[in-house]
């Protein structure tokens, strides 16, 4: 663990309950009368929000900094295929779900591993078919279709 | 015998084809959750929910809930099973109540034991599950008529209690463990307030007014953290795995085993009713006192079958004993019957005392079928072994864009806009920077699931005392909650200031 991060997370967790606050109070009052409204509870969390991120801030200062270890990352690996999936996400509802889903699969399992192309390529295609036929032919559900033609 | 015809009832449903069938797609896809490192019983089960969403939508509402819920229990209580195999057979815990069976599982696999090792597994998580089984069915009813009694003051502080339990022992710091639960109930509060119908923190976001789905946070806080965490860090290594010669157990093995597996299924069933703790806890528990009581405390880590038999049967008894108070009181205790019970609210059905009223069908068949699923494992488990042991090798560079795949399948066919897809993304981001620094994320879900009841409570209860807030403490029960509420977060802290140790489990 990373005192770093706890600071970050401390200042940022204080930040929101700050804004939590600030925002619960703006929520009118009460509907009909009663002495809580819709406001009360999430004022009591961005307290206690608050007291508890004082506390992690606290902690962090105060323990003493591991030995921190080194490891190695794979922040490219990670990244392509982060990527692609949000590309996937956004190209979901325009070029449909088959097409969108094989492009996704194939391009993660090349990153994952070079190499074995037909391998990739038959298991991406069987995955998106299958879902696709049991989804929508058999179940009767519906997913994004291709909508160019 | 009132009871007897319930469950009998409770057996004709279980006993439908179809549900016969959801519990074995339960039972085979929870053992290889459970088989496979990296997904555990909670992505598990929260993948599952939209895939048995979709399998059961021709059916009437009640046999689709009973139908579904039969299958997503499957796969918690098989994940159990399965965990075993992987800690016996290649000394990489599947799960993390299995943490425990590498000790002497993988010595006794070393030793050419591992068919011996993995069926007293099965056989104790079997023996386990038949006896916790049990005490579910002796106990629903009186835990469900006590509860009846309660009213909203009580219920607020026994969720208090729950939220304390489960973060009171969650993760290495506490504080980390309620700041999540506190960001869990915050969140629940986003969306339209159900008492007065004001919008709140939605700034007029169409998308936002339903609130977050719960599904969405799950998947990817659990499912896709673990992903990306797996994507990130891991290299691609094989490791050996040790050959299976014989599958069934020598004479003395069971003569050995007896009674670790009967003390383990007891206390694993007690430790897991408790909230807060689980599986972990209780595997670890019965380890330890599986060596105390040894005759001979030295053989342990050495292979002795009882510090296998004890474990498992503990980790898959406390399973069950879990599946209590979400059934009879409505809260969850763990991570896992969070997700479980969100599974119920989808389908309109509150779990809770009313349940065994209401929804007979639904719990009693879900009971009747988890018999039924017990020993499908046990015959999957026995013969099956090498089949699963394949699995293991299932070569991660498919397996986790295909999860990935699945979890976006599932968010996308129930919620059905891209918008749930991306907070899926940044969950699962999310998830990942948060367990890896000891931030744990089954409190947040946990209170993303109890945050609207908790609050609902809470203001029903103010409003039946004219806003005087000392009704939490002069009614008798709720006070009790709320004492030893304070009591779970309280005790640890004192404990760590006199210096010793405390146990913590990390699966929540």
């Amino acid at each position: 663990m990373s005192k770093t991060f706890d600071k970050f997370t401390g200042v940022i967790f204080l930040l929101i309950s700050i804004l939590f606050i600030f925002e619960s109070l703006k929520i009118s009052g009460s509907a009909y009368g009663s002495a809580v409204g819709p406001k009360t509870f999430p004022l009591i969390l961005g307290v206690v929000l608050g007291l508890l991120s004082l506390r992690l801030l606290y902690e962090t200062f105060k323990l003493k900094s591991e030995k921190e270890e080194k490891e190695t990352f794979n922040y490219k690996r990670f990244g392509i295929i982060f990527v692609s999936a949000v590309a996937y996400v956004f190209l979901l509802e325009i070029i449909g779900y088959v097409l969108s889903t094989f492009i996704f699969l194939v391009i993660a399992f090349q990153v994952m591993e070079k190499g074995k192309l037909l391998y990739t390529l038959i298991i991406a295609a069987f995955f998106t078919f299958g879902v696709y036929a049991m989804y929508v032919q058999v179940l009767g559900g519906s997913l994004p279709r291709f909508s160019l033609f | 015998m009132e009871i007897i015809t319930y469950l009998l009832n409770g057996f004709a449903i279980a006993f439908q084809w179809h549900n016969i069938l959801f519990a074995l797609i339960g039972v085979i896809i929870g053992t290889a959750v459970g088989v496979l490192p990296g997904i555990g019983p909670m992505s598990g089960v929260a993948l599952l929910i939209p895939v048995t969403a979709t399998m059961t939508s021709g059916m009437p509402t009640e046999a689709a809930a009973a139908s579904s819920i039969i299958l997503l229990a499957g796969v918690y209580y098989g994940a159990m099973y399965g965990g075993s195999t992987t800690s016996i057979l290649i000394n990489t815990p599947g799960e993390s109540s299995s943490v425990v069976t590498t000790l002497d599982g993988y010595q006794m696999a070393k030793q050419g034991r591992a068919g011996a090792a993995l069926s007293i597994a099965a056989i104790g998580s079997f023996v386990a599950g038949i006896i916790s089984l049990i005490g579910l069915i002796l106990l629903a009813k009186p835990l469900s008529n006590i509860a009846l009694q309660f009213g909203p003051a009580e219920y607020f502080s026994l969720m208090l209690l729950g939220l304390c339990a489960v973060s009171g022992l969650a993760g290495k710091s506490m504080t980390k463990a309620l700041i999540m639960t506190v960001v869990g109930l915050m969140l629940g509060t986003i969306g339209i307030d159900t008492v007065s119908g004001i919008a709140r923190f939605t700034y007029d976001q169409p998308v936002l007014y339903g609130g977050l789905e719960f599904l969405t946070i799950a998947v990817g806080l659990f499912a896709l953290g673990e992903v990306f965490k797996t994507i990130l860090e891991k290299s691609d290594s094989t490791q050996p795995i040790a050959k299976i010669k014989r599958i069934l157990p020598t004479k003395q093995d069971l003569k050995d085993s007896a009674i670790p597996i009967t003390r383990g299924s007891l206390m694993g069933f007690f430790i897991g009713v408790l909230p807060g703790a689980g599986a972990s806890i209780a595997s670890f528990f019965s380890y330890i006192t599986e060596k105390k009581f040894s005759k001979n405390p030295d053989s342990f880590g050495k292979g002795n079958i009882a510090g296998v038999a004890g474990p498992e049967s503990a980790n898959n008894a406390a399973s069950g004993g879990a599946m209590i108070p979400l059934l009879t009181l409505g809260i969850p205790g763990s991570g896992t019957t969070a997700i479980l019970m969100g599974a119920f609210i989808m389908y309109n059905v509150q779990p809770g005392p009313l349940l065994f009223d209401d929804h007979p069908d639904i719990a009693w068949g879900l009971i009747a079928s988890m018999f039924i699923g017990n020993l499908f494992l046990l015959i999957l488990n026995m013969p099956l072994v090498k089949v699963f042991a394949k699995v293991v090798q299932t070569p991660p560079k498919y397996l986790l864009p295909i999860i990935i795949a699945i979890s976006f399948f599932g968010v996308y066919a129930v919620q059905y806009n891209t918008f749930d897809l991306y907070l899926l993304l940044a969950c699962g981001f999310l998830g990942y920077l948060f367990s890896k620094h000891d931030y744990p994320v089954a409190p947040l879900v946990l209170a993303l699931v109890l945050g609207p009841m908790m609050e609902n409570n809470m203001r029903r209860a103010l409003t039946i005392s004219n806003g005087d807030w000392k009704i939490f403490i002069t009614q008798p029960l709720s006070l009790i909650f709320i004492v030893i509420a304070v009591a779970w977060i309280l005790v640890p802290i004192i404990l760590k200031l006199i210096g010793r140790k405390v146990i913590v489990t990390d699966e929540g």
